[in-house]
């Protein structure tokens, strides 16, 4: 029987200034950063880094499907793997892929689809890989981000972005972006994901209890916060190429 | 377009006997970067371009909503109004092979009846035998007899070879089929090849082919480019090589920016006096 | 270089080749030089030590996790140390989904046997108490990016980890596990410095440093690993045979070599101090 410290849960998740135990208020994000053009080898590749979590996604294809039954004759496939490292969590989790992965990866492609034009590539397939490297809560939110920012630096035809965030309920509060410890010791936890062409929601789970006000109250606290992130997407897409004009530029005039 | 094609390959020869043609791009403007009317606007996938439909219309890379109220990007790319067209120039994408396109291809397996190429799109494409030959009097049998055996096997590369080959057909659902008989096409027997970006293709071939004759020139060197990304290139020694590739990697990161003819010619010409070069 | 596929062109494999026995590289490196070498250190804040080492284009992210365990019954006070590795499949196009190749169990092996070999971790330290509970360290490593030569940045990346170890200190009072609230840290865990160098040979040409397309069309590899003073684990790879004067040559090269790496990356600058 191995022996192991266990991660504590906190009695109060608010300190007693009214703010959050990592400092922050309600509604307000973890810091957030993000890059693309990070794996050489692949298409296309983004990487975020969104409080503690650190997640790397790369997007190879379209190209052949292995194995060659799961092709299909009219369309191509979308397949997501979203996988942890073994290290990314407090107990050293197993290095195959369990049950949540899995499930997680399902939602994510689900997420994902909408956006691409599928039957223009028959017989082929989108690879999106995540890796989780470092998990704080909200990794799920914060893969989807990652990945939709990985398939536009492939640059494979898409209608938008897409962008994800988790709202929830710790002590009776509703809160923004949870991190790792609110959202195992908080009260509810509503990840979702906006697709920006025709701004409806394509990835909604919820866990908890609410009421139908809190239920707007939710959606709308997370509208605000999937904005602000979208702010910071759309720079990241761009940023690598602003700079390279600003260089270019600076060094003629 | 071949004729296009044709027309630039004779006006290459006529330079220098050993001069490899310039595949240049179908499209009337080869490179459309640079064009006066392409804005710097950087767009990405979602980006709204336009609310005015009624004036414009939805051009490469763009949709129309479904609720045809505006026009969004599809792309991370470069914003161009033509005409009453509204396109976006992308920055980043793969190869979608298209008839009469040249395309330095891979062989990556044989068996007798065809080659299997890769040639850096979705799926491999397919060489028949029959069309890496010319069809000449000698390819063909005795007075209608069976054909010549070296027109129907796969003796002729191997596994590995590198060849330029003409896109003969392509579409959706079949895999492209390309043949090596023409002019420039063949197998390259020396040289190297390099990958970068296919949409960036255009830009080391320059308008007209301007940025391609000044890298042949100020490096000493004979370079083929394709559509799909490949670039084929051979100078007289490591270092003139290694100064080209270094020139294509920064046409390829700075594609997207104005004045880049001029300044790689700047480019080139201060590195070679910081290596020491010829 | 052309983009990566699994089989490499004839005239890629021929331009290395020639280029080889002038003692050129395209990258303009001599036989016996090394790509840019990049750390980061304690970059995971879940794990107990971790590291982002790059060499070139070539990059693994490795992180340490514990756990607490009964010892084996024949090494009653011995802890224990593993390594893993895993071809993540964002790192190339040529790497599967799907449990671990030889690939991986290869690099995760010569990394492993460094370790091992040189007594870098005494697993006697290990110990919290005879017959009880003994320390099981895990060092995980991921490749995020393959450019060749994994073997070498697995050996950094796995030392650079427990270099900046911060395993919670445990004893036992009254037959239960007590934390200290101190950590064992990598001064205490780290004994020697192995490293682990890699070469390649094509035809009768031997290199440092195999960069991808080298490593693919080379005949075969060796890697060495070597701590200050001697010489503690060999795995030749692939069909190339080695006379053993190379052998011999290759030995001293890597002392000298190894010596001058391990002062240049100066891995102790690495070391966390928590509390």
């Amino acid at each position: 029987m191995p022996l192991i410290i266990k991660d504590e849960y906190p009695e109060k998740l608010f300190r007693d200034d009214g703010k959050r135990l990592d400092g922050r208020d309600k509604t307000e994000l973890r810091p957030i950063k993000m890059e693309v053009g990070v794996v050489e080898n692949a298409d296309g590749s983004a990487y975020l880094e969104w409080g503690n979590n650190k997640i790397f996604a790369a997007v190879y294809g379209p190209r052949e499907v292995h194995p060659h039954h799961l092709a299909k004759p009219d369309r191509g496939i979308l397949r997501v793997f979203y996988r942890m490292t073994t290290y990314s969590v407090f107990e050293r989790k197993r290095p195959a892929p369990g049950r949540r992965e899995k499930e997680i990866s399902m939602v994510i492609a689900d997420c994902l689809e909408p956006l691409l034009f599928l039957e223009l590539y028959p017989g082929t397939s989108f690879e999106v890989f995540i890796e989780v490297m470092d998990a704080d809560g909200g990794t799920r939110c914060a893969a989807t981000t990652v990945a939709a920012l990985a398939l536009a630096d492939a640059g494979i035809p898409m209608k938008s972005l897409v962008t994800a965030v988790a709202v929830g309920k710790i002590d009776d509060e509703l809160v923004v972006d949870l991190s790792g410890i609110e959202d195992k010791a908080g009260q509810a936890d509503l990840p979702c994901a906006i697709t920006w062409f025709n701004e409806e929601l394509s990835l909604l789970q919820f866990d908890g209890d609410m009421n139908l006000k809190q239920m707007e109250e939710f959606l709308s606290l997370a509208k605000t916060a999937l904005s602000e992130i979208y702010q910071i997407q759309l720079d990241a897409l761009k940023k690598k190429y602003i700079e390279i004009q600003e260089e270019v530029s600076g060094g003629n005039s | 377009m071949s004729f296009k094609d044709e027309e630039q390959g004779i006006k290459d020869n006529n330079q220098e006997e050993e001069e490899e043609a310039v595949n240049t791009e179908d499209d009337s403007d080869p490179d459309e970067f640079e064009d006066e009317e392409t804005t710097r606007n950087l767009v990405v996938p979602g980006e709204i371009l336009t609310t005015d439909t009624k004036t414009f219309s939805p051009g490469r890379g763009t949709i129309l909503t479904q609720d045809r109220s505006k026009i969004i990007s599809l792309n991370i790319g470069l914003k161009q109004t033509k005409k009453n067209y509204i396109n976006v120039i992308p920055l980043r994408g793969f190869y979608t092979p298209r008839p009469g396109d040249k395309v330095l291809a891979l062989v990556t397996d044989k068996n007798p009846v065809k080659y299997r190429l890769d040639i850096n799109s979705k799926e491999d494409a397919i060489l028949k035998p029959k069309n890496t030959m010319k069809r000449g009097r000698e390819t063909r049998g005795m007075r209608g007899g069976p054909p010549d055996r070296n027109t129907s096997n796969t003796d002729m590369f191997n596994i590995g070879d590198i060849l330029i080959a003409k896109i003969l057909s392509a579409d959706r659902l079949n895999s492209p089929e390309l043949t090596t008989v023409g002019k420039y096409l063949g197998k390259k027997n020396n040289g190297i090849v390099i990958s970068i970006d296919p949409p960036k293709i255009p830009r080391v071939i320059g308008r007209e082919g301007s940025m391609i004759k000044n890298l042949k020139n100020l490096t000493k060197s004979t370079i083929f480019v394709t559509q799909n990304g490949r670039i084929w290139l051979k100078a007289e020694d490591i270092a003139h090589e290694r100064l080209l590739v270094d020139a294509i990697r920064k046409i390829e990161r700075e594609a997207h920016t104005v004045g880049l003819t001029d300044r790689m010619v700047d480019y080139i010409e201060n590195e070679k006096k910081k290596r020491g070069l010829k | 270089m052309m983009k990566i596929k699994r089989v490499i062109s004839a005239i890629e494999k021929n331009y290395i080749t020639q280029n080889l026995r002038k003692e050129e590289r395209f990258d303009g490196r001599g036989l016996w030089e090394y790509r840019d070498i990049s750390i980061k250190h304690d970059v995971i804040a879940s794990a107990e030590g971790s590291a982002d080492v790059s060499l070139g284009k070539t990059r693994i992210m490795t992180g340490l996790k514990y756990d607490v365990g009964v010892p084996f019954p024949d090494l009653p006070d011995e802890g224990v140390c593993t390594v893993m590795a895993e071809l993540l499949p964002i790192a190339s196009p040529l790497f599967e989904r799907g449990p671990p190749d030889e690939q991986s169990i290869e690099l995760a092996r010569v990394v492993d046997r460094g370790i091992r070999h040189a007594d870098c971790v005494q697993t006697k330290k290990l110990c919290i108490e005879a017959n009880k509970a003994v320390y099981i360290l895990f060092i995980d490593m991921y490749v995020l990016n393959y450019a060749g030569n994994l073997i070498d940045v697995g050996g950094i990346s796995a030392l650079t980890t427990l270099i900046s170890a911060h395993v919670p200190e445990g004893k036992m009072e009254d037959g239960k596990l007590v934390w200290t609230g101190k950590y064992l840290d990598g001064e205490y865990l780290v004994n020697e410095m192995p490293l682990v160098l890699t070469y390649g040979k094509i035809d009768n040409v031997i290199f440092l440093d195999p960069s991808l397309p080298e490593e693919l069309i080379c005949d075969g590899k060796i890697s060495i690993s070597v701590t200050e003073d001697s010489i503690t684990s060999i795995q030749k790879s692939g069909t190339a045979t080695f006379s053993f004067d190379e052998i011999n040559m290759l030995a001293k090269k890597t002392m000298e070599i190894g010596k001058k790496l391990r002062k240049d990356l100066n891995l102790w600058q690495y070391k966390v101090n928590y509390k």
